[in-house]
């Protein structure tokens, strides 16, 4: 029964962190209607600058971690304005631009890669106790990890529901064309929407580090197609979806470690992926005219 | 001057595998618009099956651990490649074929590709685990007695045999009714749905030729080299095969033809000979690999159709009076009342 509980809770903080990414990525779909496949190399940059901002600046922890993720943000902006952009700009269908972010994924893991080098990194923090919470047990760094997403995903609906900027992306999520006839700068909606992308994927990426302890560039595009699960199972493009579908996936992913094996936790997010394209493709909160 | 010949014979034989591989894809990309992103899993299937098939029984004490054993000749082992890769692909198809979406089926893909590669990997009595298998017996190599570098521009013959049947087998799908039918599913699901084809057959029977083609270029590679492990068919290994395509010009097999030249050959392989800075021994991988994505996205950017464009049919049209529909460009058009556009 302890192992339950503990389960239960590794579980609450793998969704924490996969709600993160889930969040940024499902966001960005809505909004410019493409799935990112670099995706993957975003985690990567959040979780190599922060190290850099750690370890090169001695920042501390907190900071370096702000660091990371606002550099991840401006690198998916940069991303987007020089490569992706000018494509849309063309009318390149979707299918071509799948295309040209799954070379995108090859062009910057490599080049994470190529820069930080192929080796195992950590973060430095001081180990501490476990904390008791009632039957859960958890380290100092999986508390802050459900604490940074909980806070994280309240700022993203507080941004959502009473911005005008949060507004404008809803409205493109919905009808891009009809959003740029009401007046929207959509290229400036888009922008944003990629820079708080980024922030979010770089947000998951170290948060994912914190929980893995040693990571490398490809530790986040290991963790791609989990994340992709959980945006298709809440519905694809629906931020409150994605949440659900995080938790949910990340509760399965933790059980199935504990009753099959370790070495195949990864796989039940790939059978829930499955079991959702087959029984319910639209997802948990379906998007009229996007499945 | 043997040592030239072996050289330019491997350059070969990459050159006939790289080839296959990209017809497998063009038939399932180019012709029926399927974005097959995982397409070096088929190859491996092909490969490992083939390779149990022909090697002996796995023996205990060895420490090489793997599924059958059966010691079949090479001929048998290929057919049983070619079937394991063509399975794989119908089961990776019966999931990702279902949905309209294009991305869903990128995204099933992707995900089957590295649950395969995470189950290959971690279990040791399917192909050995991460070790990979070693000592797969070349065709004909116990018979024919050759030096290496003879026995190699034997090979090239045999691979170039099987890549002509490809070829040939690959253009009669092009301009049969079933190629036909590809195409128009690739330009319009819906129109090609509402003239009663049955989409979801015939793009299942793309994907399952095509990784069947795949599959043969698999068992070529593990005749070829002799070994298989997980770490040589990562996500990069497949891109190469997509940059071919790209850049040659999908479609059309002369583009495969000539992408495979160009970026599986001279850009991919002739860059392994390149001798390694000691104090960076990644970076050449790491530039390369750097090198064919951005080779990709700047041939979709400067010529979109590839070196080689596929002849598309052209047909008598009616003018139509009503306005494009194209998507919306970014920059809002002059209205121009009725559409001069097709």
């Amino acid at each position: 029964m302890t192992l339950f509980w503990l389960t239960l809770g590794f579980g609450v903080v793998t969704g924490a962190v996969l709600s993160l990414a889930a969040v940024g990525l499902s966001l960005q779909f809505g909004v410019t209607n493409f799935v990112n496949f670099a995706y993957g190399a975003y985690l990567a940059f959040g979780m190599f600058f922060t190290y850099t901002g750690q370890v090169g600046l001695h920042l501390p922890l907190w900071l370096a971690v702000i660091f990371g993720v606002l550099a991840t943000g401006v690198t998916s902006v940069v991303v987007d304005a020089l490569i992706l952009e000018p494509f849309v700009r063309r009318g390149t269908s979707g299918f071509f631009l799948l295309i040209i972010t799954f070379g995108l994924s090859l062009v910057l893991l490599n080049l994470i890669q190529a820069i930080w080098g192929v080796g195992f990194d950590q973060f430095q923090i001081s180990a501490s106790n476990p904390v008791r919470l009632g039957p859960f047990s958890f380290t100092p760094a999986q508390l802050a990890i459900v604490g940074i997403a909980a806070a994280t995903l309240v700022a993203v609906h507080l941004l959502l529901t009473r911005t005008t900027l949060g507004k404008s992306m809803r409205a493109m999520s919905d009808n891009a064309p009809l959003a740029r006839a009401t007046g929207i700068d959509t290229t400036r909606v888009t922008r944003w929407t990629w820079f708080l992308s980024g922030c979010l994927a770089g947000l998951g990426g170290v948060t994912l580090a914190f929980n893995t302890v040693e990571f490398q560039a490809f530790t986040g595009n290991t963790f791609l197609f989990v994340i992709f699960a959980a945006v298709i199972l809440g519905g694809i493009g629906q931020i409150y979806g994605a949440m659900l579908g995080a938790v949910i996936i990340g509760l399965v992913v933790n059980f199935a470690g504990l009753v099959i094996s370790s070495a195949y936790d990864l796989d039940a997010a790939f059978a829930v992926l499955v079991l959702v394209l087959l029984l319910r493709p639209q997802g948990i909160i379906p998007t009229l005219g996007k499945a | 001057m043997g040592v030239v010949l072996g050289y330019v014979a491997t350059l070969g034989v990459y050159f006939c595998v790289y080839n296959i591989f990209a017809f497998g894809l063009n038939i399932q990309f180019g012709y029926a618009g399927i974005l097959d992103f995982t397409v070096i899993t088929f190859m491996a299937m092909g490969g490992y099956m083939a390779g149990v098939a022909a090697l002996g029984p796995s023996q205990p004490g060895s420490g090489i651990y793997y599924i059958l054993g059966l010691s079949l000749p090479w001929p048998v082992a290929l057919l049983v490649g070619a079937a394991a890769a063509g399975a794989l692909g119908y089961l990776v198809g019966l999931i990702a074929l279902r949905r309209l979406r294009s991305d869903y089926l990128a995204i099933v893909t992707l995900a089957a590709g590295s649950i395969v590669l995470g189950i290959v990997s971690n279990s040791n009595s399917l192909f050995d685990g991460s070790e990979g298998l070693v000592g797969v017996p070349q065709p004909m190599n116990g018979v024919l007695k050759l030096t290496p570098n003879a026995y190699t521009v034997f090979f090239l013959g045999l691979c170039a045999v099987i890549m002509v049947i490809c070829w040939l087998v690959a253009n009669r799908i092009y301009r049969s009714p079933l190629g036909r039918t590809m195409r128009a599913i690739r330009e319009d699901l819906d129109v090609a749905e509402a003239y009663g084809k049955r989409t979801f057959r015939i793009r299942m029977t793309a994907m399952v030729i095509g990784c069947v083609i795949v599959g043969i270029g698999g068992v070529l590679t593990i005749w070829f080299v002799t070994a298989l492990a997980p770490a040589g068919w990562g996500t990069s290994e497949t891109f190469v095969v997509w940059a071919a395509l790209i850049v040659g010009g999908r479609g059309n097999n002369l583009g495969a033809v000539v992408g495979s030249f160009l970026v599986a050959v001279l850009f991919n392989e002739a860059t392994r000979f390149i001798p390694a800075i000691s104090s960076l021994p990644n970076l050449i991988p790491e530039v390369r690999n750097m090198s064919i994505g951005a080779l990709v996205i700047l041939t979709l950017w400067f010529r979109p159709q590839g070196v080689v464009a596929e002849r598309k049919a052209r047909f008598f049209e009616v003018p139509l009076r009503t306005g494009s529909l194209e998507p919306v460009p970014m920059v809002p058009a002059p209205a121009t009342g009725s559409g001069a556009a097709q």
